[in-house]
């Protein structure tokens, strides 16, 4: 049980510094392919690693399925964000990277 | 001071500082955004004071579809006027300040008063609420309480949505100015829809199914029904349209009737108005008004009367 | 309980402060709209912060006026909105008595802070 709930603190943890990397990106990098980058790269596996420590601290099968549905559902939503807010600087045309 | 204090303390300066920066950010657009993400800080707010089901209620519907609704408002107004998108307008009002502070002085003296007062255990109107709703097998008291206890309150707030959409009739444009789509043929959008809406239709079943006994319910159903119509429309597989069609305004109005027919019917067996008797007709009930929500809030988003399929 | 119910409580008041600021300078008709609902959110918060005195979860016949509370409010601001549709339509303006700003510089202070 110990070694169970240390790698749900492990996770926690790292999954949160995935998080941390990714908003620093957001918020220091140059240019908009760079902080969509960023952001959907690093927060995609910080969820990842979130909703895992999540599962595994409930020790419920149902409340994992429930969990793999919500990153799957995350990362549907950041992909195609992510698509049309690449596709739509690019459009434009106005953005230069 | 202890780690829920702590988390408390960071949502409040959250709630705070979003809040400043949709009063005073120095673009209409990120205000908006921040107006969003002022909607989800107060969905976690809810959550954290044990009321999921307003958590729900505020992300879809506070958040979510309030923040489509102004961003697509504020589409239009650019479309119409490009040129004056990037003005900006001031009052200069020298009695702002102070009656800001003024009034949230007394907002705090009267709130900080009343917080401190304990309720008087018994005399609470939640717990004699869920004392009457015995005969009811309803776990969910929120749920209960929306059509056992206040049907008023539910009837009417229906009737609000369908007076906003009676409104929009008369104030549309007649010349049925169509929302551009988005171009249909971005392969990934059509993935996404065909992803999106079968599990917003089958979340919106389960929440509504859920109402009973968790979070859920009909307006929470309700809101991810419209948020697939909205997606549907911002991709072009749904168009505005100045006019409505028959189905469509039978839909829209289902909510009201069902809701006031069983009501009113009660009188009929000696029984007072919006006594629903029942979990049958609260099923009946949840069912009709989540259909004329969802179709409701998704006109109401498109700012137009109807909806008409896109001509081949 | 009773700390952190405080804590939400300051929150509100600042919040329908912040609220009324807003709609008292705001010049865009759509930031009014938003200020305005600002103040809306403030007084849900109150009074799920008073329904939630005492032990266990909050009242749920306050629960049940805050989510009618909401969907007033996107009624209120739907109708809003298209009567500033409309109101563009007619006149071409955003906006009822202001007056305009110098456009915004790189380093151009906020609207909100004069």
């Amino acid at each position: 049980m110990i070694a169970l709930d240390l790698a749900v603190v492990m996770l926690l943890v790292v999954g949160c510094g995935f998080y941390l990397a990714g908003t620093i990106g957001l918020l220091r990098f140059p240019d908009l392919h760079s902080r969509l980058h960023a952001l959907t790269k690093a927060d995609n596996v910080g969820l990842m690693l979130v909703c895992a420590a999540m599962a595994l601290a409930s020790r419920s099968v149902r409340v994992a399925l429930l969990l793999l549905i919500v990153w799957a559902l995350a990362l549907l939503a950041s992909t195609v964000s992510a698509y049309l807010i690449a596709r739509h600087a690019h459009m434009a045309r106005g953005y230069r990277t | 001071m202890t780690a829920g204090t702590l988390l408390d303390f960071l949502i409040i300066t959250g709630l705070v500082w979003l809040a400043w920066q949709v009063v005073a950010g120095r673009e209409l657009f990120r205000a908006i955004i921040m107006f969003i993400a002022l909607g989800l800080a107060m969905a976690v707010a809810w959550a954290r004071l044990g009321a999921p089901d307003l958590a729900l209620a505020e992300a879809a519907i506070g958040a979510g579809l309030t923040g489509a609704m102004l961003l697509a408002t504020y589409r239009r107004l650019l479309e119409h006027n490009p040129a004056k998108g990037g003005q900006r307008y001031a009052r200069s009002s020298r009695l702002a300040l102070p009656v800001a502070v003024m009034s949230s002085l007394l907002v705090m003296l009267l709130g900080l008063t009343l917080v401190n007062i304990m309720p008087v255990e018994g005399e609470v109107a939640g717990q004699q609420a869920i004392q009457l709703m015995q005969a009811v097998p309803m776990e969910n008291p929120v749920t209960g309480v929306l059509l056992l206890w206040r049907g008023y309150d539910t009837l009417l707030e229906m009737s609000a949505l369908v007076a906003a959409w009676l409104a929009l009739r008369i104030l549309q444009p007649q010349d049925a100015a169509t929302l551009p789509p988005l171009s249909s043929s971005i392969p990934l959008l059509q993935a996404l829809l065909a992803a999106a809406v079968p599990i917003a239709v089958l979340v919106g079943g389960y929440l509504l199914h859920a109402g009973g006994k968790a979070p859920g319910g009909a307006f929470q159903a309700g809101a991810v029904l419209a948020g697939a119509g909205v997606l549907l429309g911002l991709t072009g597989s749904l168009q505005r349209s100045t006019r409505a069609s028959r189905l469509l305004r039978a839909g829209v109005v289902l909510g009201l009737i069902v809701f006031s027919v069983l009501g009113l019917g009660q009188l009929a067996f000696g029984q007072p108005a919006f006594a629903i008797p029942g979990l049958w007709t609260i099923y009946l009930v949840e069912g009709a008004l989540t259909v004329s929500i969802a179709l409701t809030l998704l006109l109401l988003f498109l700012g137009s009367a109807g909806v008409r399929r896109p001509a081949p | 309980m009773t700390a952190s119910l405080t804590l939400y409580m300051l929150a509100a008041s600042v919040l329908a402060g912040l609220g009324i600021y807003g709609v008292l300078i705001a010049g865009h008709l759509l930031r009014k709209l938003l200020a305005l609902n600002l103040l809306g959110m403030a007084v849900l918060l109150m009074l799920i912060t008073l329904g939630a005195r005492g032990t266990g979860a909050p009242d749920p016949v306050t629960q049940a006026m805050v989510i009618t509370g909401i969907i007033i409010s996107i009624s209120a601001t739907s109708l809003a909105l298209a009567l500033l549709l409309a109101l563009q339509r007619v006149t071409d303006e955003t906006h009822l008595d202001a007056e305009p700003l110098p456009p915004v510089g790189e380093d151009g202070d906020a609207a909100g802070s004069r």
